[in-house]
């Protein structure tokens, strides 16, 4: 005869295995909207890519949850005094995902690679003129002048350390990565996700959640659902219509914190009206931002001039805008700027949270006597044609991401060439040039203050502001970070509870 | 019937130069280039001039429309610019999705299609026939992403049956069904409409005809009458299956972007995204091969099933 209890038993125990088994092997979903164009580190620049390679990846010091460059692969640095050379000690017993030892034969490898023809950051690290590498554990780096911003430079997603033996091999790192980050590559689906493991060697502990899977969905409303239907753990691009839904759902979370993009919509400063600094500073008075950042991106901070709102690089002597469309009007009357003046505004399809700041935008020049006629492109057109290349067109509205060094955002700022909207001042330009190559911190600040002070006075946008960075979470599924600055994906705390 | 087939074979050569140097020259005709669009947001000019060239796209158009074709009639299709690996083992990882999917669609619209018109053939005017007259108007007026949608909504969200999106292409073939039910519903269902218009009047006309009249009149049992009816309505489909097959190709372009399945389509819309030109090639050559291929195929078996095409 069956023991009475025996069928309860068996059961309750197989319940308990399953729990308890779910609970340690379960796989983590991430659904974001832009996929990486590839897995290298050195051949992009597209935050979209190094989202997801950060796991994969470590870097020689790396930005903390304040933005703080912190120790990562060198546990300390040294700056000489006249800033011509920099020194790194590096962690010891650090192994590779393919099980060869790190050490400084690595890093140096990784310079040159990072130097090469077709690096698209060989500029923020051409200064390198010699790399020595005295023992395993020691880089010291000679300069040909200082570089204040390249301790940044090595902090971001492309400072990512590659073995030496496979940048000698021609290894393709762009579909099979190989670095020493948390997490191990897995598998890589175009256009549908990636699969990662935990990297039980990684240097400050194995990551507890096993598997990450981050998945690459367009479109938000279906990150949404499938965050409803419990097939995302996290949907990174939530539109913020849906966000009241998540508040009010106990099941999920909605995190929001700063981030580092500033919104704008850039004017081009090469044509009739615009290249007047009073019509520029007139658009900003007609624009209410508030209203654009509510409707389009969610709220978010204002700012008045090109920087990220909270940046320590602003001064607090610059002030946003304001809305006053009455003082707009004086101010293009006083241009002379004629009453049937059409402007060309070109918005980058598939970002609908810029088509809508546009359309606002249109919406509020209207009010001022501004004609503004939309033109709807593709992202492929944009980047070649109103980015680069021609740059035809009157107005554009675009985020641009932040970066650990100011260097990084006012680059080539002042000359005409080398922006798209063509804002042109000697001054700044002079400024900008020497601010990359002093060390002392407190000259620098006051550079780019000059600098930012200027992008306000001449504004060549029209200061949309800062969103927030907001993503919603399965209640069960916490600590998942969003690096400040660089916007990549930190797994490294990644729990489920 | 050697030379038949020859001709077809001159043709398909002849189709595929046109089809594909038309793709060629279109692509390079769009605004947007593919280095910039790899640089990104953050590069300079001369960046932007150092990675073109070394994807070789610096060259005039005319050479490398001929660099193009001396590979492909070796067999090379070239290397993806944005995969950087080359494109014949881009279109083997995704050939076998889309196939799924084709397949899998094509056997639900045929069966439904078929199903539907050859019931309501049989008894035009009754309730039946008017449900599938309904069902197949609605079938052909909305767009796919449309149905897919309400699919994703219905029976995704609100009852959780199905998954959202996604497809694992490495798991198990029951786990990769379930992944494709909704996708596969979603394109059968215009083709159905097609299909089930087309068996409907098909039917009718067979039935109408003198010599099922005569048939019946001399008293041949249903079964007869219904396999000799077949015999004549079932060649005259056969193109039109053929047709639908190639729609399906073009239909999982919709399907595959509203599901996230990884398959041609979804290449074929990044690589246009991205300017990867050669994939996009490669994607034309592989489809206008299969499109071609079935109707040759269909051809050949309407032939066989028709004697009558057999002494043209």
């Amino acid at each position: 005869m069956q023991h009475p209890f025996r069928t309860p038993l068996v059961v309750a125990t197989l319940v308990v295995a399953l729990l308890v088994g779910s609970a340690f092997a379960r796989t983590v979903t991430i659904a974001t909207s832009a996929q990486p164009e590839t897995l290298d580190p050195h051949v992009t620049s597209a935050t979209s890519s190094f989202q997801t390679m950060k796991s994969i990846y470590d870097t020689l010091v790396e930005p903390d949850q304040s933005g703080v460059i912190v120790p990562g692969l060198a546990h300390s640095w040294t700056v000489s005094e006249d800033g011509l050379m920099l020194a790194f000690v590096l962690r010891e017993g650090v192994l590779f995902h393919d099980g060869s030892e790190f050490d400084s034969a690595d890093v140096a490898a990784t310079i040159t690679r990072l130097q090469a023809e077709g690096s698209p950051k060989a500029n923020e690290f051409a200064m390198i003129v010699d790399v020595a590498t005295p023992d395993a554990l020691t880089v010291e780096l000679t300069l040909d002048a200082p570089a204040p911003a390249l301790l940044a430079s090595f902090a971001s997603g492309w400072g990512a350390i590659v073995p030496s033996e496979l940048i000698e091999a021609d290894h393709d790192f762009g579909n099979r990565p190989v670095g020493t980050g948390p997490y191990v590559f897995a598998e890589w689906v175009r256009d549908s996700f990636v699969r990662l493991t935990a990297n039980p060697d990684y240097h400050a502990g194995e990551p507890e959640v096993e598997e990450v899977v981050i998945r690459y969905v367009a479109d938000t409303s279906v990150q949404f659902q499938g965050l409803q239907t419990g097939e995302f753990d996290i949907a990174v691009d939530v539109a913020a219509v849906d966000w009241p839904t998540i508040e009010s759902d106990p099941r999920f979370v909605l995190e929001q914190g700063p981030s580092g993009l500033v919104l704008v919509s850039a004017l081009n400063t090469r044509r009739p009206y615009l290249e007047d600094p009073r019509v520029r500073r007139a658009l900003n008075l007609a624009v209410d931002t508030d209203t654009v950042m509510e409707v389009a991106y969610g709220g978010g901070f204002p700012v008045g001039t090109f920087m990220e709102a909270g940046s320590p690089w602003l001064p607090d002597t610059i002030e946003p805008y304001g809305y006053d469309p009455e003082r707009a009007r004086e101010l293009l009357a006083e241009a002379g700027v004629p009453d049937d003046w059409t402007l060309d505004m070109a918005l980058p399809q598939p970002y609908d949270t810029h088509i809508t700041a546009g359309q606002v935008i249109q919406d509020m020049l209207g009010d001022v006597g501004v004609t503004v006629e939309i033109r709807v492109v593709e992202w492929g057109v944009w980047l070649g044609e109103i980015y680069a290349n021609d740059r035809d067109f009157d107005m554009t509205v675009i985020g641009h991401t932040g970066k650990l060094d100011a260097s990084g955002r006012l680059g080539g700022y002042g000359e005409r060439d080398r922006t798209y909207h063509g804002y042109e001042n000697a001054e700044v330009a002079a400024m900008v040039q020497e601010a990359a190559v002093i060390s002392d911190p407190g000259e620098r600040a006051e550079l780019y203050a000059a600098v930012l002070t200027a992008l306000h006075d001449e504004p060549p946008f029209i200061y949309i502001g800062t969103p927030f960075t907001t993503f919603a979470r399965a209640a069960d599924v916490d600590g998942f970070w969003i690096t400040p600055l660089l916007d990549t994906f930190d797994l490294r705390s990644l729990r489920v509870d | 019937m050697l030379r038949f087939l020859l001709s077809q074979a001159l043709s398909v050569v002849i189709t595929m130069v046109v089809v594909l140097s038309l793709v060629f020259v279109a692509m390079r005709a769009l605004p947007g280039d593919a280095a910039a669009i790899l640089g990104g947001l953050d590069t300079t000019e001369a960046q932007v001039d150092a990675l073109r060239r070394q994807l070789g796209l610096d060259q005039s158009v005319a050479v490398q429309f001929g660099v193009y074709w001396s590979g492909v009639v070796r067999g090379d299709l070239g290397r993806s610019i944005r995969e950087r690996r080359p494109v014949a083992e881009v279109l083997r990882d995704r050939l076998p999705v889309t196939l799924a999917l084709a397949s899998f669609a094509f056997v639900l619209a045929l069966a439904i299609g078929l199903g539907l018109g050859l019931l309501a053939g049989r008894h035009p005017g009754s309730p039946l026939d008017n449900a599938t007259l309904g069902f197949t108007t609605i079938g052909l007026a909305l767009p796919e992403f449309w149905f897919g949608f309400l699919l994703i909504l219905i029976f995704a969200v609100q009852f959780g049956a199905f998954p959202v999106i996604g497809y694992p292409v490495a798991g198990d073939v029951g786990v990769r069904l379930w992944h494709l039910v909704l996708p596969a519903v979603t394109l059968a269902i215009p083709r159905a409409a097609q299909m089930a218009r087309l068996a409907r009047a098909r039917l009718l006309e067979e039935l109408g005809a003198d010599y099922t009249r005569t048939a019946r009149s001399k008293g041949l049992p249903a079964r007869r009458v219904t396999r000799h009816v077949a015999a004549n309505a079932f060649p005259g489909l056969l193109p039109l299956l053929a047709l639908e097959l190639g729609g399906l190709l073009t239909g999982t372009i919709v399907v595959e972007q509203v599901f996230g399945l990884p398959g041609l389509g979804l290449t074929l819309l990044g690589a246009i995204g991205a300017r990867d030109y050669p994939v996009v090639q490669g994607v034309t050559i592989l489809a206008v091969t299969i499109y071609i291929g079935v109707n040759w195929l269909a051809d050949l078996l309407q032939i066989a099933a028709d004697p009558r095409l057999r002494y043209e």
